[in-house]
This record gives C-alpha cells, sequence and structure tokens, in this order.
C-alpha cells in the first residue's frame, strides 16, 4: 500500500491515471499532455507500474498503458486528488495551509 | 511484489475453522456427519491452498488467480468459523446467539460481494485477447466493480444496523438492484458491439 500512495502523492502520476481513465494510451500519446521531459516520464511510469496501478501491454512498436485500479485505490485516487486541489485553492488565495497543516 | 495478507491468513482461518469443527464433534459425535462435511469442505479448500501454494503476489495472470482462490478460501473458511463457533459455544452452555451467528455471515456475505467487487477492475484481460474496444472493456469493468463493492458494502450495513426482519428483505433488494445494474450494462455492452466492429 505504500507504493500506492508514493505513486498518488504525485500531481504528474495523477494525473497520468485520470488521462488513463478513458482509454489505454502508448506513452507518446499520454507525454503529448506535459512539458516533462521523456525520461521524467519513464520514472513515471516505472513508479505507477511498480504500485500495480498500470500495466504496460506492446502493441506492435508502441507500449500500451492501461489502467489497472481497484475501486479502493480509485476513490484513493479521486480524494487526494480533491484535498490537493483544495489546498491548491487555498494558497492561490493566499489562505495558507489548514490548521494542524505542518 | 508484496504478498498479500490472504497469503498468510488463508491457513490460518482454514486450520481454526478445522479445530472448532473438531471440537464440535468431539462434543457432539451424534452429529458426526455435520461435522464430518464441515471438514470435507476444508479439506477441499487445504487441496485448493497447496495447488496455488507457490504463485502469491507476482504479476502473472496465473498468480492473480491464486490471490484470487486464497481471497476465497479466506471468505469461506471465515463464514465456516461463525456457525462452528456458535455452536461450540452453545456446547459450553453459552447463549446461542444464532441471530448473531446469522447477522456475522450475512455481513461477511457483503464483505465478500465488496472483495470481489473491488478486484473487478484490476482483472484484466491481454489487449490482444479482446475482440471489442478496450476503453469500453474498461469502462465495464470499473462500472461493475463500484457496483458490486457498493452492493456489498449496502448488504453488510443492511445486516449490521437493521433489525432481522428488515434486514433479510432490504438486502435482498439491494442484491436485486446490483445484479439488475450488471446484467443491464453487459446485455447493453453487448448491443454496442456490432456498432462499433461497424466503424
Amino acid at each position: 500500500m505504500n507504493r500506492v500512495f508514493k505513486a498518488l502523492s504525485d500531481p504528474t502520476r495523477r494525473r497520468v491515471l485520470q488521462l488513463l481513465r478513458e482509454r489505454p494510451l502508448s506513452a507518446g500519446e499520454l507525454s503529448e499532455h506535459f512539458t516533462v521531459t521523456k525520461p521524467t516520464m519513464s520514472a513515471h511510469f516505472s513508479v505507477l507500474q511498480e504500485a500495480g496501478l498500470i500495466e504496460a501491454e506492446k502493441s506492435g512498436r508502441t507500449i500500451l498503458y492501461r489502467l489497472k485500479v481497484s475501486v479502493l485505490e480509485e476513490a484513493l485516487l479521486g480524494f487526494v486528488d480533491t484535498f490537493a486541489r483544495d489546498a491548491k485553492t487555498r494558497k492561490l488565495a493566499g489562505r495558507g495551509p489548514l490548521k494542524g497543516d505542518a | 511484489m508484496a504478498k498479500p495478507i490472504s497469503y498468510t491468513l488463508a491457513p490460518l482461518v482454514v486450520a481454526a475453522a478445522a479445530a472448532l469443527a473438531v471440537a464440535n464433534w468431539m462434543l457432539r459425535p451424534e452429529r458426526a456427519w455435520f461435522w464430518g462435511l464441515a471438514l470435507a469442505v476444508l479439506a477441499g479448500m487445504t487441496a485448493a491452498l497447496y495447488v496455488v501454494r507457490h504463485r502469491s503476489g507476482g504479476e502473472t495472470p496465473r498468480d492473480a488467480a491464486a490471490d484470487s482462490i486464497r481471497g476465497a478460501v479466506v471468505f469461506a473458511a471465515l463464514m465456516l468459523i461463525v456457525p462452528l463457533g456458535a455452536r461450540l459455544a452453545a456446547n459450553f452452555g453459552l447463549p446461542p446467539h444464532a441471530d448473531t451467528a446469522r447477522r456475522l455471515t450475512m455481513i461477511l456475505t457483503g464483505g465478500f460481494l465488496a472483495f470481489t467487487g473491488n478486484t473487478i477492475p484490476k482483472t484484466l484481460t491481454p489487449l490482444s485477447a479482446l475482440r471489442c474496444n478496450p476503453a469500453r472493456v474498461q469502462a465495464l469493468q470499473r462500472m461493475l466493480g463500484w457496483t458490486w463493492v457498493l452492493t456489498g458494502l449496502g448488504f453488510a450495513l443492511a445486516w449490521l444496523v437493521l433489525p432481522l426482519d428488515v434486514a433479510n428483505p432490504v438486502s435482498d433488494v439491494v442484491l436485486a438492484a446490483g445484479m439488475i445494474v450488471t446484467v443491464s450494462q453487459v446485455f447493453l455492452g453487448q448491443r454496442a458491439r456490432p456498432r462499433e466492429a461497424g466503424l
């Protein structure tokens, strides 16, 4: 479960999972949505694969990534996303972290 | 990959159920056929665990199947432990709590439905083996996963909080709703396939 939490802690990886909710995508198609370099994207894919949240499958010369999340992991992704968005909104509004945040 | 908790738990719960069955047999030998039947079922579970003993936590479909079998064995053994435990308690003069045993069994059934539903979206068929749109299959699996997790939780919750005479019909309705959603989604998916093939 630690690997799942680690994988979900990064916004890029969360965005990858959201994109894969629609359909399986190739590494190239996924990379188009981000400004980071290919090696960085590869590292993100590796973390997601190690956590068992995505699966890679070779199709001809391309590698297709598929979502492999359980219902619990999907609910967790939704929670993390909601809280991250809320924290970002608060930061942009200059309200600072919630009471009790580190 | 780390081994799931069922790897350790499955033999323990089977052993606990077997110990309860043997204890019951010794205290009430006149019902030997009943305890014998329970032990035969547990022997079947032990055989299943033995067959899959070397597979767990891996990436292959066989590893996933083995973990799924172990999870099912855990739930099945727990469902046996509840009535066996209740019978044993009754033999020692403790109140029989037949209602509590029934409640526990039904809560476990709900838990099993939720557990099974949780893993539905994680069970992937290789893309090369799929005969229809992978996006549709993925959407269907996610939908069915959520349906059975919610059905299982609703079923368990009904038996946890409602009076027995109300819990029975309510859990039936919850189960029927889950089945209707499943059948309708699969039926709609089947109907959509020919149109996609023609694209």
